[in-house]
């Protein structure tokens, strides 16, 4: 503080003047660093989880598919290395892998689109003021929680083996299939559609994904909240001055709605893609999941799912790299 | 202008106040120029049409539930009967005794129960403790390791089922037990030529699985939770270190308080998805294991099934089975639904 006292103290001040910063500068990146440390502790498990059991089952699993499995009599197992002979095998000798996953492939990429625009849709829906919303928005999320492994197993078992045979439609716990195909006979729709000049393949597909509405909703739960917390973040005052400058609801819908969502239809395109692929209901999961009981130690299942993985991974790439030209994010400052 | 001509007339003064009569439009004439018009009449529609449609999709959600309940009260005889739809015409609980008998429902309840509880709460717990760290602390690998996490996520169980459970048929961490118990060197021997451990049918798999937050969609709970810590605003913390308070404590006594809704959302699906997994625990779990609320789905002997409406009349004791499992769930959800939405539509799962 008392600087001019003489010139030799004042050359001594100049220098702890210069000190000063420069400590402050070490304690700075003392606490930088013991944020850093805190930050690594946080994440600790997950970094030995990851580098202890998940590389290894990773590293296994891309070995095993490219060896052979044989189970010793005293306890472990050996492994025989052959190459790319199981993906050879899940490719060319296996007559059902191949149909199977590109009907499975093909129903993903007709079920992505249905899911996400139901979704939203019933999220715009139910983020407008109606009686029950509450009470909605409980009975849409059941799927979520209650639909799922064991339950999605009974239902699919259920549907094959009871509705499937049994023409007479009693109900049986498998009826809501019945009930919902016969809300719409596909006759009727086509026959509505078919002076209105568009091709057949959309008609099937709208009728397609109408018969299959149990399907869509008990898998659009997660997507849909993700879909609300979206559109409640979008503030009304957008809406209240489109709607002084005169734009209609449809007009609102495309021009503030829909980019302002966006992201979340990126965000739910993905999850929606991962959580149809990694679901066990699919068709090619549960192929492969057959295959892995045939026998003890079957390797051409690793084999088989990873090139079921490879292939949803390049989709997922290409579908996130298409939609992310179009989302719109909004700058917060 | 003829409102102005005809002066309103004065019906009562008294010393502060005054009540005046106005002419005023009939109550029919007001309520038709508000009402009905094409504005209020596009609302109304509007309003009916959405209501009819959740009401719909809201059936078809249910319906199945409905369906299954009341088979589960059916006796043999109502499947034959072509007038027995929904309402069963000789109600009972053969096929609830039954199962509660011969598949032992509350041995493999209590085993679940135990089981998810666990996973559960360790689950959460873990989850929430690696999802701060990636939210508010910067370290060189923050963004690879995110990466990491949602790696796990994409990557479907079935890839890594062999390797799975080989990996918990013969644990083993860095081959420290195969060193020590003379799988490499001859001489050496401490274990007592014990090579690895074999943790099949036991709970320890899906332990480990989750404190390390590789358990069942642990990608999507450290996703969830990262946004939420993420929408926290670091002066909280800043002024809690400020007064002095360590990392550890401000995580404790201040970031764990804030995120109940949270906590319980993420605590709710591990639970919920913990217990009706299929895939663990058929892959960790022998027949020979204890028994869990999967091995219950079976037809119990004492029900006979073999007769005319016999394939409609086994898939209602599939059905039951479903329905006897997912009964302590129905009771979680009616408490903790309104955490689970408020949790999500908070966590504000974005594209950022």
């Amino acid at each position: 503080m008392n600087l001019n006292i003489d010139a030799g103290k004042g050359g001594k001040k100049q220098k702890i003047q210069l000190d000063a910063p420069g400590k402050k500068k070490k304690h700075n990146a003392s606490l930088e660093s013991k944020k850093a440390r805190a930050g690594w502790i946080f994440v600790l498990p997950f970094v030995i989880g990851f580098v202890l059991i998940y590389i290894p089952i990773i590293y296994d699993s891309i070995k095993y598919s490219f060896n052979e499995i044989k189970i010793l009599v005293g306890g472990g197992y050996k492994l025989e290395p052959v190459g790319f002979k199981n993906y050879s095998d899940a490719l060319f000798v296996d007559t059902s892998y191949v149909t199977t996953l590109i009907s499975g492939l093909k129903q993903l990429v007709l079920d992505i689109p249905s899911i996400v625009i139901f979704s939203l849709f019933v999220a715009i829906i139910l983020n407008q003021k109606i009686a029950g919303r509450a009470a909605f928005r409980a009975i849409f999320f059941i799927p979520v929680i209650l639909t799922t492994g064991l339950i999605a197993n009974i239902d699919a078992a259920n549907n094959l083996q009871s509705y499937m045979e049994n023409t007479q439609g009693i109900d049986d716990g498998s009826g809501q299939t019945s009930t919902a195909t016969q809300i719409v006979s596909v006759l009727d729709v086509e026959r509505l559609f078919d002076n209105m000049m568009v091709g057949t393949e959309i008609v099937e597909y709208v009728v397609q994904m109408v018969n299959n509405i149990f399907n869509i909703v008990n898998r659009c739960g997660v997507q849909m909240l993700v879909f609300l917390s979206g559109l409640q973040s979008i503030s009304p005052a957008i809406y209240e001055s489109c709607s002084i400058d005169g734009a209609s609801g449809w007009e609102t819908f495309w021009k503030i709605t829909l980019p302002m969502v966006s992201p979340m239809i990126l965000v739910n395109t993905i999850y929606t893609i991962i959580d149809a692929f990694t679901s066990n209901d699919n068709q090619v999961m549960s192929y492969i999941a057959r295959v892995y009981e045939q026998a003890d130690g079957n390797v051409l299942s690793s084999a088989m799912s990873w090139m079921y993985f490879l292939i949803v991974i390049l989709i997922i790439a290409a579908v996130a790299g298409i939609l992310s030209a179009f989302v719109f994010y909004q700058r917060r400052d | 202008m003829n409102n102005v001509e005809s002066a309103p007339k004065i019906k009562r003064e008294t010393k502060n106040t005054i009540r005046v009569d106005f002419e005023r439009t009939p109550f029919w004439e007001r309520v038709k120029a508000k009402l009905l018009n094409l504005y209020t009449l596009k609302k109304v529609v509007w309003y009916l049409f959405r209501l009819l449609l959740l009401l719909g999709i809201s059936y078809v959600i249910l319906f199945p539930f409905f369906s299954k309940i009341s088979s589960s009260f059916m006796s043999k005889e109502d499947f034959v009967d072509v007038t027995v739809i929904l309402i069963p015409k000789h109600p009972n609980l053969d096929i609830y005794r039954a199962i509660i008998k011969d598949n032992k429902y509350f041995e493999a309840l209590g085993n679940t129960f135990v089981l998810s509880l666990i996973c559960a709460a360790i689950q959460t717990f873990v989850c929430m403790f690696i999802a701060y760290g990636f939210a508010k602390f910067k370290f060189k690998g923050n963004g690879l390791l995110f990466m990491c996490v949602i790696f796990t996520l994409v990557v479907p169980h079935a890839t890594l089922q062999l390797s799975l459970f080989m990996k918990f048929r013969y644990f083993d961490v860095l081959g420290i037990l195969n060193l020590l118990g003379g799988g490499v060197f001859d001489g050496l021997n401490i274990t007592g030529g014990v090579t690895s451990v074999n943790f099949i049918n036991t709970n320890w798999p899906l332990y480990i699985l989750s404190l390390t937050g590789l358990g069942f969609k642990n990608g999507l709970y450290i996703f969830m939770l990262r946004q939420f810590f993420r929408g926290i605003p670091d002066e909280l913390e800043e002024s809690a270190y400020l007064d002095g308070s360590g990392i550890m404590r401000t995580f404790f006594s201040i970031i764990i308080p804030l995120s109940t809704t949270m906590m319980i959302t993420v605590f709710m699906f591990a639970f919920c998805w913990q217990w009706t997994d299929n895939f663990y625990t058929e892959l960790f779990y022998t027949t020979a294991g204890q028994k869990l609320l999967p091995d219950i789905i079976k037809i119990p002997k004492s029900l006979d099934t073999n007769y005319a409406g016999q394939s409609l009349y086994s898939s209602a004791i599939t059905n039951t089975c479903g329905i006897m499992i997912i009964a302590p769930l129905i009771v979680l959800y009616l408490f903790g639904q309104r955490y689970i939405v408020q949790g999500i539509e908070r966590s504000g799962l974005t594209a950022d």
